[in-house]
Protein backbone atom coordinates (compact mmCIF):
# COMPACT_ATOMS: atom_id res chain seq x y z
CA UNK A 1 0.00 0.00 0.00
CA UNK A 2 2.80 2.31 0.89
CA UNK A 3 4.54 1.31 -2.28
CA UNK A 4 2.07 2.11 -4.21
CA UNK A 5 1.08 5.39 -2.93
CA UNK A 6 4.66 6.39 -3.07
CA UNK A 7 4.39 5.27 -6.93
CA UNK A 8 1.20 7.52 -7.29
CA UNK A 9 3.25 10.59 -5.75
CA UNK A 10 6.04 10.69 -7.64
CA UNK A 11 4.01 9.98 -10.73
CA UNK A 12 1.89 13.06 -10.01
CA UNK A 13 5.49 15.20 -9.33
CA UNK A 14 6.78 14.52 -12.91
CA UNK A 15 3.23 15.75 -14.46
CA UNK A 16 3.57 18.89 -12.08
CA UNK A 17 7.26 19.23 -13.23
CA UNK A 18 5.77 18.48 -16.78
CA UNK A 19 2.54 21.02 -16.19
CA UNK A 20 4.76 23.30 -15.71
CA UNK A 21 7.37 23.14 -18.49
CA UNK A 22 4.15 23.31 -20.51
CA UNK A 23 2.79 26.35 -18.92
CA UNK A 24 6.10 28.33 -19.72
CA UNK A 25 5.70 27.76 -22.96
CA UNK A 26 2.25 30.42 -23.57
CA UNK A 27 3.98 32.86 -20.34
CA UNK A 28 0.94 35.29 -21.79
CA UNK A 29 -1.31 32.57 -21.42
CA UNK A 30 -0.03 31.93 -17.96
CA UNK A 31 -0.71 35.25 -16.78
CA UNK A 32 -4.08 35.27 -18.37
CA UNK A 33 -5.09 32.74 -16.33
CA UNK A 34 -4.42 34.20 -13.29
CA UNK A 35 -6.36 37.38 -14.93
CA UNK A 36 -8.96 35.20 -15.65
CA UNK A 37 -9.11 33.94 -11.82
CA UNK A 38 -9.30 37.77 -10.52
CA UNK A 39 -12.05 38.59 -13.14
CA UNK A 40 -13.62 35.65 -12.04
CA UNK A 41 -13.56 36.81 -8.67
CA UNK A 42 -14.35 40.28 -8.97
CA UNK A 43 -17.68 39.42 -10.73
CA UNK A 44 -18.90 37.21 -7.89
CA UNK A 45 -17.57 39.91 -5.32
CA UNK A 46 -19.54 42.93 -7.12
CA UNK A 47 -22.54 40.10 -7.60
CA UNK A 48 -23.16 40.07 -3.95
CA UNK A 49 -22.13 43.91 -3.18
CA UNK A 50 -25.06 44.50 -5.66
CA UNK A 51 -27.41 42.47 -3.53
CA UNK A 52 -26.43 43.78 -0.46
CA UNK A 53 -27.76 47.07 -1.54
CA UNK A 54 -31.08 45.97 -0.97
CA UNK A 55 -30.89 43.37 2.07
CA UNK A 56 -28.35 43.16 5.30
CA UNK A 57 -28.45 39.09 5.55
CA UNK A 58 -28.83 36.56 2.81
CA UNK A 59 -30.66 34.06 5.55
CA UNK A 60 -27.51 32.97 7.89
CA UNK A 61 -25.23 34.52 6.15
CA UNK A 62 -24.65 38.19 6.71
CA UNK A 63 -22.32 40.73 4.79
CA UNK A 64 -18.97 39.83 6.30
CA UNK A 65 -20.08 35.98 6.48
CA UNK A 66 -21.20 35.83 2.26
CA UNK A 67 -17.24 37.53 2.18
CA UNK A 68 -15.98 34.57 3.75
CA UNK A 69 -18.05 32.53 2.25
CA UNK A 70 -16.80 33.95 -1.67
CA UNK A 71 -13.47 33.46 -0.53
CA UNK A 72 -13.72 29.73 0.69
CA UNK A 73 -15.50 29.46 -2.85
CA UNK A 74 -12.95 30.68 -4.54
CA UNK A 75 -10.33 28.60 -2.92
CA UNK A 76 -12.57 25.17 -3.53
CA UNK A 77 -12.15 26.11 -7.24
CA UNK A 78 -9.08 26.97 -6.84
CA UNK A 79 -8.11 23.50 -5.52
CA UNK A 80 -10.32 21.81 -7.61
CA UNK A 81 -8.10 23.59 -10.96
CA UNK A 82 -5.12 22.54 -9.34
CA UNK A 83 -5.08 18.98 -8.95
CA UNK A 84 -8.02 17.77 -11.52
CA UNK A 85 -9.90 20.40 -13.08
CA UNK A 86 -7.32 20.65 -16.22
CA UNK A 87 -8.01 17.00 -16.94
CA UNK A 88 -11.54 15.82 -16.50
CA UNK A 89 -12.94 17.73 -20.22
CA UNK A 90 -10.45 15.74 -21.96
CA UNK A 91 -12.37 12.69 -21.62
CA UNK A 92 -14.50 13.23 -24.15
CA UNK A 93 -11.49 14.51 -26.97
CA UNK A 94 -10.40 10.92 -25.92
CA UNK A 95 -12.54 8.82 -26.29
CA UNK A 96 -13.97 10.63 -29.46
CA UNK A 97 -10.17 10.60 -31.15
CA UNK A 98 -9.32 6.71 -29.45
CA UNK A 99 -6.63 8.76 -28.00
CA UNK A 100 -7.81 6.65 -25.19
CA UNK A 101 -6.01 3.30 -25.84
CA UNK A 102 -2.52 5.53 -25.24
CA UNK A 103 -3.71 6.02 -21.65
CA UNK A 104 -4.95 2.38 -21.02
CA UNK A 105 -2.12 0.27 -21.80
CA UNK A 106 0.09 2.46 -19.48
CA UNK A 107 0.60 0.39 -16.20
CA UNK A 108 -1.41 2.47 -14.31
CA UNK A 109 -4.72 3.08 -12.76
CA UNK A 110 -6.24 4.71 -15.80
CA UNK A 111 -8.53 7.18 -14.14
CA UNK A 112 -6.13 8.31 -11.78
CA UNK A 113 -3.95 9.03 -14.84
CA UNK A 114 -6.78 10.79 -17.23
CA UNK A 115 -7.64 12.91 -13.86
CA UNK A 116 -4.43 14.18 -13.23
CA UNK A 117 -2.46 14.27 -15.80
CA UNK A 118 -2.07 18.38 -16.48
CA UNK A 119 -2.03 20.27 -13.26
CA UNK A 120 -3.38 23.90 -12.80
CA UNK A 121 -0.17 25.23 -11.21
CA UNK A 122 -1.22 29.11 -11.66
CA UNK A 123 -3.72 28.34 -9.21
CA UNK A 124 -1.30 28.19 -6.23
CA UNK A 125 -0.52 31.84 -6.63
CA UNK A 126 -4.71 32.36 -6.27
CA UNK A 127 -4.51 30.09 -3.36
CA UNK A 128 -1.80 31.89 -1.73
CA UNK A 129 -3.47 35.52 -1.80
CA UNK A 130 -7.04 34.24 -1.37
CA UNK A 131 -5.26 31.88 2.32
CA UNK A 132 -4.06 35.44 3.39
CA UNK A 133 -6.88 36.69 3.05
CA UNK A 134 -9.18 34.22 4.52
CA UNK A 135 -7.19 34.30 7.22
CA UNK A 136 -7.51 37.85 7.92
CA UNK A 137 -11.09 37.96 7.44
CA UNK A 138 -11.90 34.86 9.63
CA UNK A 139 -9.78 36.88 12.73
CA UNK A 140 -11.57 39.73 12.24
CA UNK A 141 -14.78 37.86 12.07
CA UNK A 142 -14.13 35.79 15.57
CA UNK A 143 -13.16 39.37 16.92
CA UNK A 144 -9.77 38.55 16.68
CA UNK A 145 -9.40 34.93 17.95
CA UNK A 146 -7.73 32.63 15.74
CA UNK A 147 -10.04 29.11 15.86
CA UNK A 148 -7.69 26.87 14.83
CA UNK A 149 -9.83 24.05 15.02
CA UNK A 150 -12.67 25.24 12.89
CA UNK A 151 -9.63 25.94 10.14
CA UNK A 152 -8.59 22.11 10.63
CA UNK A 153 -12.35 20.96 9.66
CA UNK A 154 -13.27 23.51 7.27
CA UNK A 155 -9.77 22.78 5.48
CA UNK A 156 -10.52 18.81 5.66
CA UNK A 157 -14.30 19.93 4.29
CA UNK A 158 -12.58 21.43 1.23
CA UNK A 159 -10.74 18.79 0.03
CA UNK A 160 -14.22 16.50 0.91
CA UNK A 161 -15.90 19.43 -1.50
CA UNK A 162 -13.40 19.32 -3.78
CA UNK A 163 -13.84 15.47 -4.64
CA UNK A 164 -17.77 16.30 -4.73
CA UNK A 165 -17.28 18.63 -7.23
CA UNK A 166 -15.11 16.44 -8.70
CA UNK A 167 -17.26 13.12 -9.20
CA UNK A 168 -19.67 15.72 -10.31
CA UNK A 169 -17.50 16.98 -13.59
CA UNK A 170 -16.41 13.38 -13.74
CA UNK A 171 -19.60 11.85 -13.96
CA UNK A 172 -20.57 14.43 -16.72
CA UNK A 173 -17.56 14.01 -18.57
CA UNK A 174 -18.39 9.84 -18.62
CA UNK A 175 -20.94 10.68 -20.43
CA UNK A 176 -19.25 10.59 -23.37
CA UNK A 177 -18.69 7.19 -23.56
CA UNK A 178 -22.41 7.20 -24.10
CA UNK A 179 -22.71 9.62 -26.16
CA UNK A 180 -20.01 9.51 -28.54
CA UNK A 181 -19.09 12.92 -28.71
CA UNK A 182 -20.23 15.18 -25.46
CA UNK A 183 -18.88 18.43 -26.01
CA UNK A 184 -20.66 20.63 -24.11
CA UNK A 185 -20.05 18.61 -20.84
CA UNK A 186 -18.20 21.64 -19.56
CA UNK A 187 -21.40 24.05 -20.06
CA UNK A 188 -23.85 21.20 -18.39
CA UNK A 189 -21.42 21.01 -15.55
CA UNK A 190 -20.55 24.29 -15.12
CA UNK A 191 -24.42 25.34 -15.15
CA UNK A 192 -25.09 22.25 -11.99
CA UNK A 193 -21.58 23.66 -10.33
CA UNK A 194 -23.57 27.09 -10.53
CA UNK A 195 -26.18 25.73 -7.64
CA UNK A 196 -22.30 25.99 -4.96
CA UNK A 197 -21.66 29.18 -5.46
CA UNK A 198 -24.43 30.10 -3.58
CA UNK A 199 -24.61 30.16 -0.30
CA UNK A 200 -27.19 27.70 0.78
CA UNK A 201 -29.43 29.68 2.77
CA UNK A 202 -30.77 31.54 -0.30
CA UNK A 203 -32.39 27.92 -1.70
CA UNK A 204 -35.60 26.82 0.88
CA UNK A 205 -37.35 23.91 1.35
CA UNK A 206 -37.29 20.56 -0.51
CA UNK A 207 -34.80 21.74 -2.93
CA UNK A 208 -32.33 22.66 0.08
CA UNK A 209 -32.47 19.11 1.12
CA UNK A 210 -31.52 18.01 -2.10
CA UNK A 211 -28.38 20.35 -1.89
CA UNK A 212 -27.14 18.62 0.94
CA UNK A 213 -27.75 14.67 -0.29
CA UNK A 214 -28.67 13.65 -3.62
CA UNK A 215 -27.42 16.94 -5.44
CA UNK A 216 -24.79 17.67 -3.07
CA UNK A 217 -23.68 21.24 -4.05
CA UNK A 218 -23.96 22.61 -0.98
CA UNK A 219 -21.30 20.05 0.28
CA UNK A 220 -18.84 22.24 -1.98
CA UNK A 221 -18.57 25.61 -0.47
CA UNK A 222 -21.22 26.08 1.73
CA UNK A 223 -20.57 23.14 4.29
CA UNK A 224 -16.72 24.68 4.80
CA UNK A 225 -17.88 27.94 5.13
CA UNK A 226 -20.50 26.79 7.81
CA UNK A 227 -17.64 24.95 9.65
CA UNK A 228 -15.50 28.03 9.36
CA UNK A 229 -17.74 30.84 10.31
CA UNK A 230 -20.41 28.75 12.86
CA UNK A 231 -17.85 26.04 14.34
CA UNK A 232 -17.93 22.52 14.04
CA UNK A 233 -21.33 20.44 13.18
CA UNK A 234 -21.03 16.77 13.43
CA UNK A 235 -23.66 15.90 11.63
CA UNK A 236 -22.94 17.58 9.09
CA UNK A 237 -19.63 17.03 8.83
CA UNK A 238 -20.23 13.08 8.99
CA UNK A 239 -22.80 13.83 6.09
CA UNK A 240 -20.14 15.10 3.69
CA UNK A 241 -17.71 12.60 4.01
CA UNK A 242 -20.51 9.74 3.69
CA UNK A 243 -21.97 11.74 0.43
CA UNK A 244 -18.31 11.86 -0.96
CA UNK A 245 -17.11 8.48 -0.75
CA UNK A 246 -20.50 7.26 -2.27
CA UNK A 247 -20.03 9.82 -5.11
CA UNK A 248 -16.33 8.77 -5.85
CA UNK A 249 -17.77 5.03 -5.54
CA UNK A 250 -20.21 5.92 -8.37
CA UNK A 251 -16.98 7.85 -10.34
CA UNK A 252 -15.40 4.41 -10.31
CA UNK A 253 -18.50 2.21 -11.12
CA UNK A 254 -19.36 5.09 -14.46
CA UNK A 255 -15.33 4.87 -15.50
CA UNK A 256 -15.42 0.87 -15.56
CA UNK A 257 -18.87 0.56 -17.14
CA UNK A 258 -17.86 3.43 -19.66
CA UNK A 259 -14.50 1.50 -20.76
CA UNK A 260 -16.81 -1.70 -21.64
CA UNK A 261 -18.49 0.60 -24.01
CA UNK A 262 -15.41 1.93 -25.57
CA UNK A 263 -14.49 1.17 -28.75
CA UNK A 264 -11.42 2.67 -29.48
CA UNK A 265 -12.59 5.05 -32.72
CA UNK A 266 -9.19 5.00 -34.49
CA UNK A 267 -7.69 1.45 -34.36
CA UNK B 1 -22.07 37.70 -51.01
CA UNK B 2 -23.87 34.23 -52.45
CA UNK B 3 -20.07 32.49 -50.97
CA UNK B 4 -21.20 33.67 -47.19
CA UNK B 5 -24.36 32.25 -47.30
CA UNK B 6 -23.19 28.73 -48.20
CA UNK B 7 -20.78 29.08 -45.20
CA UNK B 8 -24.05 29.78 -42.98
CA UNK B 9 -26.23 27.11 -44.59
CA UNK B 10 -23.05 24.46 -44.34
CA UNK B 11 -22.96 25.76 -40.19
CA UNK B 12 -26.73 25.78 -39.84
CA UNK B 13 -27.01 22.13 -41.12
CA UNK B 14 -23.37 21.13 -38.70
CA UNK B 15 -25.40 22.45 -35.96
CA UNK B 16 -28.63 20.25 -36.70
CA UNK B 17 -26.22 17.36 -36.04
CA UNK B 18 -26.05 17.93 -32.37
CA UNK B 19 -29.28 18.99 -31.21
CA UNK B 20 -28.99 17.91 -28.07
CA UNK B 21 -26.71 20.83 -27.19
CA UNK B 22 -29.85 22.69 -27.87
CA UNK B 23 -30.99 21.09 -24.63
CA UNK B 24 -28.36 22.14 -22.57
CA UNK B 25 -28.93 26.09 -23.39
CA UNK B 26 -32.16 25.34 -22.45
CA UNK B 27 -31.34 24.33 -19.09
CA UNK B 28 -28.96 26.73 -18.75
CA UNK B 29 -31.44 29.36 -18.58
CA UNK B 30 -33.73 27.64 -16.93
CA UNK B 31 -31.64 26.74 -14.48
CA UNK B 32 -29.74 30.71 -13.82
CA UNK B 33 -33.25 31.79 -13.55
CA UNK B 34 -33.87 29.76 -10.89
CA UNK B 35 -31.01 30.70 -9.15
CA UNK B 36 -31.72 34.30 -9.31
CA UNK B 37 -35.55 34.06 -8.54
CA UNK B 38 -34.12 32.43 -5.43
CA UNK B 39 -31.81 34.84 -4.43
CA UNK B 40 -34.57 37.67 -5.33
CA UNK B 41 -37.53 36.10 -3.69
CA UNK B 42 -35.65 36.12 -0.73
CA UNK B 43 -34.64 39.94 -1.04
CA UNK B 44 -38.09 40.84 -2.21
CA UNK B 45 -39.58 38.78 1.52
CA UNK B 46 -37.09 41.02 3.26
CA UNK B 47 -38.36 44.40 2.10
CA UNK B 48 -42.09 43.17 2.14
CA UNK B 49 -42.35 42.68 -1.19
CA UNK B 50 -42.16 46.51 -1.81
CA UNK B 51 -40.58 47.84 -5.04
CA UNK B 52 -36.44 48.12 -5.67
CA UNK B 53 -35.07 51.33 -7.46
CA UNK B 54 -34.15 50.52 -10.80
CA UNK B 55 -32.07 53.49 -12.86
CA UNK B 56 -34.77 54.88 -15.20
CA UNK B 57 -37.48 53.43 -13.72
CA UNK B 58 -39.98 55.51 -11.54
CA UNK B 59 -41.05 53.90 -8.54
CA UNK B 60 -38.79 51.09 -9.22
CA UNK B 61 -39.65 47.21 -10.26
CA UNK B 62 -41.97 44.62 -8.37
CA UNK B 63 -40.39 40.91 -8.21
CA UNK B 64 -42.21 39.74 -11.51
CA UNK B 65 -41.29 42.44 -13.59
CA UNK B 66 -37.28 42.01 -12.60
CA UNK B 67 -37.80 38.51 -13.29
CA UNK B 68 -38.67 38.87 -16.60
CA UNK B 69 -35.78 41.12 -16.94
CA UNK B 70 -33.47 38.63 -15.80
CA UNK B 71 -35.34 35.84 -17.85
CA UNK B 72 -34.82 38.02 -21.02
CA UNK B 73 -31.37 39.43 -20.09
CA UNK B 74 -30.24 35.46 -19.60
CA UNK B 75 -31.29 34.88 -23.07
CA UNK B 76 -29.93 37.94 -24.90
CA UNK B 77 -26.77 37.06 -23.16
CA UNK B 78 -26.54 33.43 -25.04
CA UNK B 79 -27.77 34.01 -28.05
CA UNK B 80 -24.80 36.61 -28.59
CA UNK B 81 -21.86 34.84 -27.10
CA UNK B 82 -19.20 33.26 -29.39
CA UNK B 83 -17.01 31.22 -27.40
CA UNK B 84 -17.44 28.11 -29.90
CA UNK B 85 -15.70 29.85 -32.81
CA UNK B 86 -13.50 31.91 -31.31
CA UNK B 87 -11.86 29.06 -29.68
CA UNK B 88 -11.75 27.56 -33.03
CA UNK B 89 -10.27 30.76 -34.31
CA UNK B 90 -7.67 30.87 -32.02
CA UNK B 91 -6.62 27.41 -32.81
CA UNK B 92 -6.22 28.09 -36.55
CA UNK B 93 -4.29 31.80 -35.94
CA UNK B 94 -1.75 29.36 -33.37
CA UNK B 95 -1.33 26.00 -35.68
CA UNK B 96 -0.73 27.78 -38.59
CA UNK B 97 -4.27 26.85 -40.41
CA UNK B 98 -5.67 30.25 -41.51
CA UNK B 99 -3.73 29.67 -44.68
CA UNK B 100 -6.73 28.44 -46.47
CA UNK B 101 -8.73 31.78 -46.13
CA UNK B 102 -5.87 33.62 -47.01
CA UNK B 103 -5.29 32.00 -50.12
CA UNK B 104 -9.05 32.20 -51.11
CA UNK B 105 -10.97 35.14 -52.24
CA UNK B 106 -13.26 35.44 -48.86
CA UNK B 107 -12.91 37.64 -45.70
CA UNK B 108 -11.74 35.86 -42.66
CA UNK B 109 -13.81 38.49 -40.32
CA UNK B 110 -17.37 37.97 -42.13
CA UNK B 111 -16.56 34.04 -43.01
CA UNK B 112 -16.26 33.40 -39.18
CA UNK B 113 -19.07 35.54 -38.67
CA UNK B 114 -21.22 33.69 -41.03
CA UNK B 115 -19.84 30.62 -39.07
CA UNK B 116 -21.06 32.39 -36.23
CA UNK B 117 -24.93 33.11 -37.19
CA UNK B 118 -24.71 29.28 -38.46
CA UNK B 119 -23.46 27.72 -35.16
CA UNK B 120 -26.34 29.48 -33.34
CA UNK B 121 -28.98 29.24 -35.74
CA UNK B 122 -30.56 26.40 -34.06
CA UNK B 123 -30.34 28.55 -30.39
CA UNK B 124 -31.82 31.26 -31.54
CA UNK B 125 -34.42 29.69 -33.23
CA UNK B 126 -35.36 27.43 -29.60
CA UNK B 127 -34.64 30.86 -27.93
CA UNK B 128 -37.28 32.40 -29.94
CA UNK B 129 -39.99 29.68 -29.75
CA UNK B 130 -39.35 29.75 -25.54
CA UNK B 131 -40.07 33.68 -26.02
CA UNK B 132 -43.12 33.10 -28.04
CA UNK B 133 -44.45 30.69 -25.34
CA UNK B 134 -43.90 33.07 -22.69
CA UNK B 135 -45.81 35.70 -24.31
CA UNK B 136 -48.40 33.03 -24.57
CA UNK B 137 -48.49 32.11 -21.06
CA UNK B 138 -47.51 35.40 -19.50
CA UNK B 139 -49.38 38.08 -22.16
CA UNK B 140 -48.76 41.53 -21.51
CA UNK B 141 -45.56 40.91 -19.85
CA UNK B 142 -43.15 41.78 -22.78
CA UNK B 143 -43.15 43.69 -25.97
CA UNK B 144 -46.35 45.93 -25.52
CA UNK B 145 -46.77 46.47 -28.79
CA UNK B 146 -45.75 45.46 -32.63
CA UNK B 147 -42.79 48.30 -33.10
CA UNK B 148 -41.39 46.82 -29.75
CA UNK B 149 -40.35 43.14 -31.53
CA UNK B 150 -39.23 45.03 -34.20
CA UNK B 151 -37.06 47.02 -31.73
CA UNK B 152 -36.20 44.20 -30.28
CA UNK B 153 -35.03 42.00 -33.32
CA UNK B 154 -33.02 45.32 -34.49
CA UNK B 155 -31.40 45.74 -31.27
CA UNK B 156 -30.53 42.26 -30.75
CA UNK B 157 -28.87 41.56 -34.55
CA UNK B 158 -26.80 44.68 -33.55
CA UNK B 159 -26.48 43.25 -30.21
CA UNK B 160 -24.86 39.78 -31.91
CA UNK B 161 -22.64 41.97 -34.44
CA UNK B 162 -21.14 43.99 -31.12
CA UNK B 163 -20.41 41.18 -29.41
CA UNK B 164 -18.98 39.58 -32.64
CA UNK B 165 -16.27 42.12 -33.27
CA UNK B 166 -14.90 42.35 -29.58
CA UNK B 167 -14.55 38.72 -30.02
CA UNK B 168 -13.05 38.79 -32.93
CA UNK B 169 -10.45 41.81 -31.81
CA UNK B 170 -9.46 39.57 -28.14
CA UNK B 171 -8.98 36.50 -31.38
CA UNK B 172 -6.86 38.68 -32.89
CA UNK B 173 -4.43 38.87 -30.32
CA UNK B 174 -3.32 35.39 -30.62
CA UNK B 175 -1.04 36.63 -33.93
CA UNK B 176 1.09 37.96 -31.11
CA UNK B 177 0.41 35.79 -28.20
CA UNK B 178 -0.02 32.10 -29.47
CA UNK B 179 -2.69 30.94 -26.85
CA UNK B 180 -5.24 33.55 -25.44
CA UNK B 181 -8.21 31.49 -24.73
CA UNK B 182 -8.31 32.44 -21.34
CA UNK B 183 -8.62 36.08 -22.69
CA UNK B 184 -11.95 34.81 -24.03
CA UNK B 185 -12.71 32.58 -21.23
CA UNK B 186 -11.81 36.22 -18.66
CA UNK B 187 -14.27 38.48 -20.86
CA UNK B 188 -17.13 35.74 -21.39
CA UNK B 189 -17.22 35.25 -16.89
CA UNK B 190 -16.76 39.27 -16.77
CA UNK B 191 -19.55 39.85 -19.16
CA UNK B 192 -21.92 37.37 -17.28
CA UNK B 193 -21.83 40.24 -14.93
CA UNK B 194 -20.95 43.62 -16.71
CA UNK B 195 -23.51 43.32 -19.40
CA UNK B 196 -26.21 42.20 -17.00
CA UNK B 197 -26.84 38.76 -17.72
CA UNK B 198 -27.22 37.60 -14.30
CA UNK B 199 -28.15 40.75 -12.46
CA UNK B 200 -29.73 44.24 -14.68
CA UNK B 201 -26.66 46.63 -15.04
CA UNK B 202 -29.62 49.16 -14.37
CA UNK B 203 -29.56 48.10 -10.42
CA UNK B 204 -25.25 48.38 -10.42
CA UNK B 205 -24.08 51.89 -8.28
CA UNK B 206 -24.55 55.02 -9.99
CA UNK B 207 -21.02 55.25 -10.28
CA UNK B 208 -20.16 51.89 -11.82
CA UNK B 209 -23.31 52.58 -14.22
CA UNK B 210 -22.01 56.09 -15.75
CA UNK B 211 -18.83 54.08 -16.54
CA UNK B 212 -20.76 51.45 -18.36
CA UNK B 213 -22.50 54.06 -20.54
CA UNK B 214 -19.50 54.95 -22.14
CA UNK B 215 -18.74 51.35 -23.69
CA UNK B 216 -20.43 49.43 -25.49
CA UNK B 217 -21.79 47.21 -22.71
CA UNK B 218 -25.39 48.70 -22.28
CA UNK B 219 -25.87 47.97 -25.91
CA UNK B 220 -25.23 44.00 -25.94
CA UNK B 221 -28.11 43.16 -23.33
CA UNK B 222 -29.67 45.55 -21.59
CA UNK B 223 -30.76 47.93 -24.54
CA UNK B 224 -32.26 44.98 -26.44
CA UNK B 225 -33.93 43.69 -22.78
CA UNK B 226 -35.15 47.28 -22.20
CA UNK B 227 -37.00 47.43 -25.36
CA UNK B 228 -38.44 44.55 -24.97
CA UNK B 229 -39.89 45.42 -21.99
CA UNK B 230 -40.92 48.24 -22.52
CA UNK B 231 -38.26 50.71 -20.25
CA UNK B 232 -36.63 52.84 -23.03
CA UNK B 233 -39.82 54.69 -24.47
CA UNK B 234 -39.87 54.80 -28.41
CA UNK B 235 -39.08 58.66 -28.28
CA UNK B 236 -35.47 57.34 -26.95
CA UNK B 237 -35.06 54.77 -29.18
CA UNK B 238 -33.66 56.94 -32.36
CA UNK B 239 -30.31 58.17 -30.10
CA UNK B 240 -29.81 54.94 -28.07
CA UNK B 241 -29.75 53.05 -31.69
CA UNK B 242 -27.41 55.92 -33.15
CA UNK B 243 -24.95 54.77 -30.48
CA UNK B 244 -24.96 51.14 -30.53
CA UNK B 245 -24.24 51.62 -34.45
CA UNK B 246 -21.72 54.29 -33.69
CA UNK B 247 -20.42 51.54 -31.71
CA UNK B 248 -20.31 48.85 -34.29
CA UNK B 249 -18.54 50.94 -36.71
CA UNK B 250 -15.91 52.02 -34.24
CA UNK B 251 -15.06 47.99 -33.42
CA UNK B 252 -15.64 47.28 -37.03
CA UNK B 253 -12.40 49.55 -38.16
CA UNK B 254 -10.86 48.17 -34.83
CA UNK B 255 -11.18 44.84 -36.14
CA UNK B 256 -10.08 45.70 -39.21
CA UNK B 257 -7.10 47.21 -38.24
CA UNK B 258 -6.12 44.71 -35.61
CA UNK B 259 -6.22 42.11 -38.44
CA UNK B 260 -4.02 43.89 -40.73
CA UNK B 261 -1.43 44.46 -38.37
CA UNK B 262 -1.94 40.90 -36.77
CA UNK B 263 -1.50 38.92 -40.52
CA UNK B 264 1.79 40.85 -40.85
CA UNK B 265 2.72 39.27 -37.83
CA UNK B 266 1.44 35.97 -38.59
CA UNK B 267 3.79 33.11 -39.18
CA UNK B 268 2.46 30.26 -39.87
CA UNK B 269 3.78 27.87 -37.38
CA UNK B 270 3.61 24.32 -37.52
CA UNK B 271 2.29 24.68 -41.87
Amino acid sequence: MKHTVNRYFKLWLAFFRNTLSRDMEFKMNFIFEIFIDIIYYGSLFFFFKVIFQFVDALGDFNQDAIIIFLILVYIADSLYVFFLGNNVFEINNKVKSGDLDFILLKPINSQFFISCRYVGIYSLISMGILLILLINLTYAYHENSLLLINYLFCGISLILGMLIFYSFEFIISSLAFWFRNFSYAGWLSGELIKYSRRPDSIYTKWFRKTLFSIFPMAMISSVPSRLLIFGFDLKLFLLQILITCIFLWITTIIWKRGLMRYESASS
Amino acid sequence: MFKYFSILRINWIHSLEYRANVLIGLFAILSGLFIEYQIWSLIYESNNHSKIPMSGIDGGVNFNQLIVFIFLSIIVGQIKSSWVTSSQMIIEIRQGLINKYLIRPISYFWYHFMMFIGINSLYIIVYTLLLLLFILIFPGMIFHTLISVLGFIASLLLSIYLSYCIYFIMVCFSFWFGEVRSLVLAYNLAMLMISGQYIPIRLFPEKVLEIINWTPVPYLVDFPVSIATGIIPVSDWSHKFLYSFIWCIVLTVLSYLIYKKGIKQYEAYGQ
